[in-house]
């Protein structure tokens, strides 16, 4: 074949273009599905609670991902700024990812349990009223708005259809109960979700008002998790190089 | 004389719809570059956030970046795409008045609820592809009529060759096709919900969306404006490109390296080393292609230096490709593991987008506007003067952007990993951010320089094409042709 | 011998040095096409001037050509 002939025929030029800008993508991409390693096997990864998720959906909303990358490399500044180096697994249930690319805040995905409630909350409506030279823009319609949780169901049973193992027959939540303990393997039923969204709210005074349930409650709940469900003092230092 | 000759060309080619294109980049233009001064001016001083959710940094960066990318730059690249397509196949326009005019609507269409729904707080989540699942199938009907539009003009030409422009063309919309469709896969909550869930989940997820995003910039913002490139320098320089061979070494090279190099926005994160190793040695092989495509463009000018002096059209040209050079050139180097452990995360990586932004892809689309709006309007330009002055405001304000975004990223990175005698962290995280005050100021005073610059240049463009609506005197006419010589 | 062929090709662990000669082949054959034989090059080099084929425009740089074309046979 002459390369003349792909230059005056417009259907030929179209074909290679095609199969040589297809190749890098395939090799790239497309092992990642198949090699085990790639996501590694560890205890506690569990999906999103209905709160949590919920909150996780304001997360993506407010573009957090924008300014907050929630990826902790491997180094040494930032496992003492951090906290361990995140690890594939971590994220395995996170639809669309949010590892961002971006920090003119810090790193978000050990944030979990590193301050309380009432802080986060206050954070949020006013951040120069904790942190003056912050330049984080202040969220305060968050504690205005009611949560609108009506949904709920669909968006579960969405990441179910990607993936995500939400539970609806009998079989799928023993699996979670297997998997996740049978009190988180109630959490992640579909069936339950409004409830048990209602239960979480209320258990715990995310925004400091207990009567109702604001985004703000979902937010603080989703931002309280976010890298706590791994426990690496179960694994020998090292462990997870392997991986890498 | 000169005005039966250009009605012909009006009549044989289809200039309407490269003139809307033309018009609308415009307008998005200096509408997206406005949203990037306030954003990068909430960054400077956050009291401009308001308190009022839709005008906060996180729901404005997707209007400005999807306002520059497709809107500015798409209507520009359907505009100047229609345009060489026409004139290099010598064929009018595929799909008659129609097909055009619907890849016009449906595109400003997009444009239009993208920013409405991005501030309303719907969106992906994924960066340069937040658009919501209906705008994204809108996008796909629109991009495959494009697809179309052009394929078919390139079918039906009556010049035997296809220039190489129309590769370049090609490619971009071949690629963009493909990652627009792959790294959109979602499923709806509802099917009358604007919100989805990726198809795709965490370390697959990123390594699909930053495939989409550096091809994004590979495709979107570089090889098509290329096509741009070896169309409008040649034009203007009135010298046929320095060597068409090179061209297609250019071309193939380009299209292959470009598609392995997405994961060095990955480097040091839980996608496994392989991925991110050959992203790096890809990148590195992807200098060559971009310094030879650079030395093609600027080379065209050789023997002909001193149009620098006297063309202001030409200096943005050339100055485009210079900044081509140098982004292609800090790419490479930042996509070094040991480099991008330092620059990743900080603004040094926004400073080096932007230096292909605005120094490569606004430079070229801006220098090719001057030369193309007065040929669509059959005219000449109302006034070279204000062009000359477009060009030091806007090379001063990318230059102060690069500068401020270099001493910010790599300042804050130094300073993340620097410890004291004792081993401990040297510096808080919101220390760094103090620091960032400064240059984040003169960022926010180098991105106005640069709108100031497209204010002028829609000034200078809406006195030509109001001048031309009027027929001009023929001594008018002879002025200018004199004024030429 | 050919069998030995045959089983290293068929054998995953080599499909990247098998990529790398195959794909900087195709390279080298490229250039090689577009850098060798003269007439190539002439045909080759023939199509930069494509964009130049319409010109019958309102262009200043053509008309000052024009201009000077005219000059010329109006000198001899």
């Amino acid at each position: 074949m002459k390369h003349e002939s792909i230059e005056i025929n417009s259907g030929l030029l179209i074909v290679l273009t095609l199969a040589v800008i297809s190749i890098g993508g395939l090799v790239e991409i497309v092992p990642l599905f198949h090699i085990e390693e790639t996501v590694e096997d560890v205890d506690g990864v569990r999906p999103y609670t209905p709160l949590e998720l919920r909150g996780r959906d304001i997360y993506v909303r407010e573009g957090c991902y924008t300014c907050h990358s929630q990826m902790i490399r491997p180094f040494r500044d930032e496992q003492l700024r951090y906290g361990h180096y995140s690890l594939a697994a971590e994220s395995q249930y996170d639809h669309p990812f949010q590892w961002g690319s971006k920090r003119t805040g810090p790193d978000l995905a050990r944030v979990g349990g590193k301050y309380s409630n009432e802080w986060q909350t206050q954070h949020l409506v006013d951040p120069q009223s904790l942190v003056p030279e912050s330049i984080m823009p202040g969220y305060p319609w968050l504690l205005e708005n009611e949560l609108d949780y009506s949904q709920i169901e669909d968006r579960m049973v969405a990441l179910k259809r990607v993936g995500v193992p939400y539970s609806r027959s009998q079989e799928e939540y023993d699996a979670n109960v297997e998997q996740f303990g049978a009190d988180m393997a109630d959490q992640l039923h579909v069936g339950n979700a409004t409830e048990v969204l209602k239960s979480q709210a209320g258990a715990q005074n995310w925004d400091g008002d207990p009567n109702r349930i604001t985004e703000m409650d979902a937010l603080v709940a989703y931002l309280q998790m976010l890298g706590t469900m791994v426990d690496f003092s179960k694994y020998e230092d090292g462990h997870f190089n392997q991986f890498r | 004389m000169s005005t039966t000759t250009a009605s012909v060309a009006t009549e044989q080619y289809n200039y309407g719809i490269v003139k809307k294109f033309a018009i609308m980049a415009m307008i998005w233009g200096v509408l997206g570059m406005l949203a990037g001064v306030y954003i990068a001016s909430e960054l400077a001083w956050p009291f401009l956030n308001f308190n009022i959710a839709e005008i906060t940094f996180g729901r404005l960066r997707p209007v400005h970046t999807t306002l520059v990318i497709f809107g500015f730059g798409g209507s520009a690249l359907f505009a100047t795409s229609y345009y060489i397509v026409q004139r290099t196949c010598q064929a009018r326009l595929w799909g008659g008045k129609l097909l055009p005019e619907l890849t016009f609507w449906g595109w400003q269409l997009a444009l239009v609820l993208g920013v409405i729904t991005y501030m309303a707080g719907y969106t992906q989540g994924r960066e340069y592809a937040e658009f919501v699942w209906p705008i994204d199938l809108l996008i796909a009907v629109v991009w495959v009529l494009y697809f179309a539009v052009y394929a078919m003009t390139l079918v039906k030409r009556s010049q035997p060759h296809i220039y190489v422009a129309n590769w370049f063309f090609m490619g971009y919309i071949l690629a963009v096709a493909l990652l627009h469709i792959f790294n959109n896969l979602q499923v709806p909550v509802a099917w009358n919900s604007l919100e989805s869930y990726a198809l795709f989940g965490g370390v697959q997820d990123a390594m699909t969306q930053w495939w989409y995003g550096h091809n994004a910039v590979g495709f979107y913002l570089t090889v098509s404006f290329l096509g741009m490139m070896y169309y409008f320098v040649p034009k203007q320089a009135g010298r046929p490109i320095y060597s068409y061979r090179l061209s297609i070494v250019h071309f193939w090279a380009l299209s292959f390296l470009y598609m392995w190099v997405g994961a060095h926005h990955l480097h040091w994160t839980a996608l496994p080393d392989w991925v991110s190793t050959l992203a790096a040695a890809f990148s590195i092989l992807l200098l060559l292609p971009s310094w030879g495509g650079m030395i093609n463009g600027i080379m065209t000018l050789s023997g002909a230096w001193e149009k620098l002096r006297t063309d202001p059209i030409m200096l943005f040209l050339i100055t485009a490709l210079a900044f081509y050079g140098m982004s292609t050139f800090e790419g490479p180097m930042m996509s070094l593991k040991s480099v991008n452990a330092l620059s990743h995360y900080t603004d040094w990586t926004i400073g080096h987008v932007h230096s292909g932004a605005l120094g490569w892809v606004a430079m070229i689309t801006i220098g090719s506007f001057y030369h193309l709006i007065p040929r669509l309007w059959g005219t000449t330009l109302y006034s070279t003067k204000l062009v000359f002055v477009h060009f030091w405001l806007a090379t001063i304000g990318v230059v102060l952007y690069i500068v401020a975004l270099w001493v910010a990223g790599i300042g804050q990175g130094l300073m993340l990993r620097a410890f004291d005698q004792y081993g401990n962290l040297a510096y808080t995280f919101i220390e760094t951010v103090s620091f960032l005050h400064i240059p984040y100021v003169v960022r926010a005073i180098g991105g106005a320089f640069f709108l100031s610059g497209m204010l002028l240049m829609s000034y200078n463009i809406y006195m030509t094409i109001s001048g031309a609506r009027q027929p001009a005197s023929d001594e008018g006419r002879d002025a200018v042709a004199a004024a030429a010589r | 011998m050919i069998g030995d062929i045959f089983a290293w090709l068929g054998d995953m662990e080599n499909s990247k040095p098998l990529a790398l000669i195959l794909f900087f082949s195709t390279f080298v054959g490229i250039i090689l096409y577009v850098y060798t034989g003269k007439k190539r090059k002439q045909r080759l080099e023939s199509y930069k001037d494509i964009p130049f084929m319409d010109d019958d425009e309102l262009d200043p740089t053509h008309e000052k050509k024009q201009q000077v074309k005219k000059d010329e046979s109006n000198g001899k």
